[in-house]
Parts: C-alpha cells; structure tokens; sequence
C-alpha cells in the first residue's frame, strides 16, 4: 500500500465513522429507546430489550478489538464469563454489597484482559486468534479445578444478590428497574466506544495501524500502546458486561462458555459488519431478537446460527451496516448528479 | 514402573495421530494463509462417517470404508474451499472473514453432528484386538498400529511433497504467492488441493483415534488446539518438525495426565502453547515464515 492509499484510508475510516451517525442522532436514539422503555409492559419484551442492550456492550467492545484495532481476539465470551464469575463470587463468598463487586469484577477483567493482551502483542495474526480462543477452551476445565475457591464447579453460582442503591432494587422481577439500568450502561459504553475513543486520535490510530501497519508505524504511532489500550478499554466494558449480567440472571454457570454465546457474538458482528458502526450494534439487537424468535426451534437454532453466520460473511462480507452505506452513498451520488 | 511406561507409550501412539491432524492444519495455514478453526469439527466428522460406514449402518470392513472415506473428505475440503473461502479472498478485511467463516463452519458441524448422532458419545470398536509386548510392557495392539499407520501417512506426505511435481507445485505457493503464480502454477488448484488432503488427514486421524477416544459431536476442539500447539512447535511446513514436536507434547501430556489427572489437559496444553510462543513467536523448528500478512 502506498502513502497516499494509506492517507486515504485512514480518512475514509475517520468519515466512515463520521457518516456512520451523528452524536444527535445516536442520543435521539437511545432517547427513543428510553421513552419505549414507559410504553412497554410486556415483562418478556422488556426481558429480551434488556439482553439486547447488554449484548451491545459485548457486540462492540468486541468490533474495537476485532474491527477497528485489528486485534484477532477469540476471548471476548471468556471475559465475559470472567466478568460474571467475579462479581458472583465477590458477592457470594465474600459477601461484598453488590454495586462494589460489580466495580471490583470490571477492574479484574481489565486486569484480566491487560495479562492477556501483553503475551499477544508480541505475536503475528493467527497466532493471536488460537492464543486467545484457546484461553476460552481452556476455561470451563480451569473452573471445574477452580471449585475449591468458590467457582461452583459445573453447576454454577446460584443467588447472585440483586444490585442495590439509592434505595432501589433491581432484582429479577424488577424489569423496568432493569430496562432503565441496562440502558444506560449500554448507551454509555457504546458512546464511549465509538463516539469518543474512535473518532479521537486514538480511533484514527488504530483505524491507520489496522489499514496499513508499516506506514502508520512509520508516522511513530505506538502499536504496542494503542493495541494494549483497545485491548483493556475492550475487556473492560465486557466485564462490565458480564457483570450486570450475572446480577440480571442471578445465575452463572460455564455454560456461558458454551457454544451458544460465543456463537451469538460472532453472528451479531458477522451481521452487523465488522469495523463499521453502527454494525455491531444493530447486530446485537437482530440476533438477539432472532435468538428469541428460535427459541422453538430446540436444538435447531444453534445449527441455524451456525448457518446464518457462514451466510452473511460470503453473500454480505460487510454486513448490513453496508447496505446502510451503499444508500446513503447513492443517496449522495443522486445529490451531486441533481447539483450537475 | 510399568504402568508409567504403559502410559508414556499410550502418549506416544496418540501424539503420532495428532501429528496427522497437525500436519493437515499446517498445509493449509501454510499454503492459503487460512487457519481453519472448522478442522477439529471436520476431524469429529470424518469419525462420524467412518462410524455410519463401518459399525453405525452400512458394516463394511475397515479397508473398504477408507477407500468410501478418502474420496468423501477430500470433497468436502474442495467443497469448503472454492465455495466458502474462495468468494472471500483478496476481499476487505479477509482474514478476519475468513476465519470467522470456518469458525461459523465448525459450530455447524458441530451441531449438525449433534442433532444427527445425539450428545451420546458413540462407541467405536478398536480395528486390531490384543495387546503387544514390547520390552516387557504390555500395549494393546491396536494402539501400536495407530502408531505405525500415522507414521507411515506422514512419511507418504513427505514423499509426496518433496519428490512429485505437485507437491513442488505445494511448497512453492506455501513459500511466496505471487512467485508461484508468475511461474506459471494455479494457485487456487493448489489451495483447493491441499484443503481437500488436509480434511482428509484431519478425518483419517478421527477414524484412527476414535477407539480410543469415542465419538461426541465437540469432541474436535482438543485435538485441533493441540494441533496448532504442535503446528506452532514444530514450525510452519515442517512435517519432520511436526512430528517431533508432537511425540515431545505426547510425552508431556501424558506425564501429566499420569501425574495429575486428565481434567488437567487442556490448562497444560494452554501454557505449553503460551510457552512455545513466548520462546519462538514463530515456532521452533519452523523454516521461518514469510510475513503472512496476505
């Protein structure tokens, strides 16, 4: 890739992210969702709402890994699980007060994912991906030989307390409660992530590293820096994540290490397009309410995934956040002719 | 004493199968710069078709089934090849593409599996019945003869690429692409190809280690990690280096599982892996790899 190519693509991934939506806009958005939240009373449809909106947060913490910094992380569910299991196990064995534990459980997956993140910056692409998919295989054994300090074993943690402040409750039942809390904690992550992380300095340097490695090393871009960086601020967010989730559920078992999450993840980014937002997002809300959609399908609806995943990648290689930019892009090609 | 060494020579017996299926992934990973994540599900299904053509239905005798299987792998490897990978190659992104296509490949196949053949792992039994005794240490025969048969596939492999013309034609796409192709080679004949022999590799050593082991629909992933960690060791398109590298972790892992017990696996296989790419990020014996970076 020449110099300029590389310019270019640097910029085009600095407008790409800018013609993705506007900072009204997404506030709009989750502004609609939030007036939604008053609307609906369904239990279950508010139920699924909130699994989308946690989903979100894992959906694009793993594009800033996996799309935009070009890192090929598999360990994005293993945090998760991660996030989860600490915070149950902070509040269960140790008994500390819920919103701690959750604070506590998010600073050790990022602890987690900076002890992950420092052996494989040293390496080359696919050694990356089995380094960290093999972390995720690795872990449901690790838990079982872990039961002695309090992981449960194959059975799980049951009776994670519910989340408590302000005088408020958020335990199961508390589906408004949860809507509004789920909401929040996903709008915000999701800001942080595109909004002010990518489009910073440090957005436009990954999106130069991940397009053309040497020539942005030639501009004196730190890799090694900006790579750790993507890596914690990614495992972070997914630990929150698992976190909220294990207290949503109040269960954790290593079944979330199973086939079907991770299969999730990767048809949420799989559909949405990789490295584009708002991609990974929409995603996480169409496979999420797909997945409920299958639930009838029994043991189908993983062999059904499976399917949808192999399609999209060869039919839509950049998933449906490339049809938003082929209309808009005609959109704007019928604009200039109309201008002619 | 001799129920370390029974175990050790057990270590040994798998550690010559898993080298096939490493061998397999290499020549792949070597050639396309794909890592297939679907070859430990392939490698569960080609035990599940030997399963339906030897003791599940149709009870034909060992030596006909791998003549039935062979043909049948090697489709499914071009089959993968031209209609899944191909389309995606030179593309945006590809080698994230790429490797999430076969990992969405591998879950369905893997639950393809389940949903035809149950959780239930399915029995198969061992071709050769009988133990041997070497030096005093009693084995059963049939472990032996997993021991000679990988051998020899392996030492056929290493014929084949390094005295006919197609395996020249091989090694030259594995070394440089571009210096292949203005040679005159076609590239994605080879790709094909050599997707085609390494599910037939991957599926030849499902057949071969499932006495052993059982058949269960997610029974592939061991395998296919311990494969790239023997990949890893061994070095890129070495299939010598393979083979050491798998008989040194077959050791391992059996002192280990001897020592402290089989749930105990995966961990150490997970740090030999971190080990071995601390040490050598590219491997050990390895010829030394081409930035892959397609």
């Amino acid at each position: 890739m020449t110099q300029s190519d590389a310019t270019m693509t640097a910029q085009a991934g600095g407008k790409r992210l800018l013609a993705g939506t506007s900072v009204p806009f997404y506030w709009a958005a989750v502004g609609v969702l939030a007036l939604a939240g008053m609307l609906i009373t369904d239990s279950y449809v508010q139920h699924v709402l909130i699994l989308c909106f946690l989903w979100c947060m894992v959906a694009a913490a793993w594009d800033l890994t996996l799309g935009y910094a070009g890192i090929f992380n598999y360990a994005q569910i293993a945090l998760f699980a991660a996030g989860a299991y600490a915070t149950a196990m902070l509040t269960l064995k140790f008994g500390v007060p819920p919103v701690a534990a959750i604070i506590a459980a998010t600073a050790i997956t990022a602890l987690l994912g900076l002890a992950i993140a420092l052996p494989c910056l040293r390496l080359q692409g696919e050694y990356v991906a089995l380094f960290t998919f093999a972390i995720h295989l690795a872990m449901p054994p690790l838990i079982q030989l872990a039961k002695g300090l309090g992981t449960g074993g194959t059975m799980g943690l049951m009776g994670v307390p519910p989340i408590k402040f302000f005088g408020l409750t958020f335990g199961p039942l508390n589906k408004i409660g949860w809507y509004y809390l789920a909401l929040t904690a996903a709008a915000i992550s999701v800001y942080v992530i595109y909004y002010v992380v990518l489009r910073s300095r440090t957005g436009r340097a990954f999106v130069a590293l991940r397009d053309s490695a040497n020539f942005a090393r030639s501009l004196g871009i730190n890799e090694f820096k900006y790579k750790l960086l993507a890596f914690v601020l990614s495992a972070l967010v997914t630990g929150f994540a698992g976190a909220l989730y294990a207290h949503y559920t109040s269960v954790v078992t290593p079944k979330i290490l199973g086939n079907e999450f991770i299969l999730l993840a990767i048809v949420m980014l799989a559909i949405g397009g990789i490295g584009r937002f708002p991609g990974a997002v929409l995603g996480a809300f169409v496979v999420t309410i797909l997945n409920e959609l299958l639930r009838d399908a029994g043991t189908y609806r993983l062999l059904i995934l499976g399917i949808l995943v192999v399609l999209t990648l060869l039919l839509l290689p950049q998933g449906l956040a490339s049809i938003w930019e082929r209309v808009s892009r005609r959109k704007h090609k019928a604009r200039t002719k109309l201008k002619e | 004493m001799t129920q370390f060494l029974e175990v050790i020579f057990g270590g040994i017996a798998q550690a010559a199968a898993y080298s096939i299926i490493a061998v397999g992934l290499s020549l792949v990973y070597g050639t396309a710069r794909t890592l297939n994540f679907a070859h430990g599900a392939l490698y569960t299904t080609g035990a599940y078709i030997s399963w339906i053509l030897t003791v599940g239905y149709l009870g034909l005798p060992l030596w006909l089934a791998v003549l039935v299987l062979i043909p049948i792998l090697f489709s499914i490897g071009v089959a993968i090849e031209t209609l899944m990978l191909r389309p995606l190659r030179g593309g945006k992104n590809w080698r994230v593409t790429a490797m999430m296509v076969t990992l969405g490949l591998a879950f369905v196949l893997d639950n393809a599996n389940l949903i035809l053949f149950g959780a239930v792992a399915k029995p198969m039994p061992a071709f050769i019945e009988g133990t041997v005794s070497i030096f005093g240490v009693t084995v059963s025969a049939y472990r032996v003869a997993v021991l000679i048969i990988a051998l020899v596939i392996v030492a056929l492999l290493e014929v084949f690429l390094n005295r006919t013309r197609f395996g020249w034609a091989v090694r030259a796409v594995a070394q440089d692409i571009q210096g292949a192709r203005q040679v005159g080679i076609d590239v994605n004949r080879i790709f094909a190809f050599t997707f085609g022999l390494s599910v037939v590799l991957t599926g030849m050593a499902g057949l071969l280690l499932s006495p052993i082991f059982l058949i269960s629909p997610q029974g592939g992933w061991e395998p296919f990690l311990k494969a790239f960690v023997i990949v890893v060791l061994g070095g890129l398109g070495s299939t010598r280096g393979a083979i050491a590298a798998a008989f040194f972790l077959g050791l391992v892992e059996a002192m280990v599982v001897y020592q402290l017990g089989a749930s105990w696996t995966m961990p150490v296989w997970l740090v030999t892996l971190l080990l071995v790419l601390m040490i050598r990020p590219q491997g050990l014996l390895g010829k030394g790899q081409s930035e892959a970076a397609g």
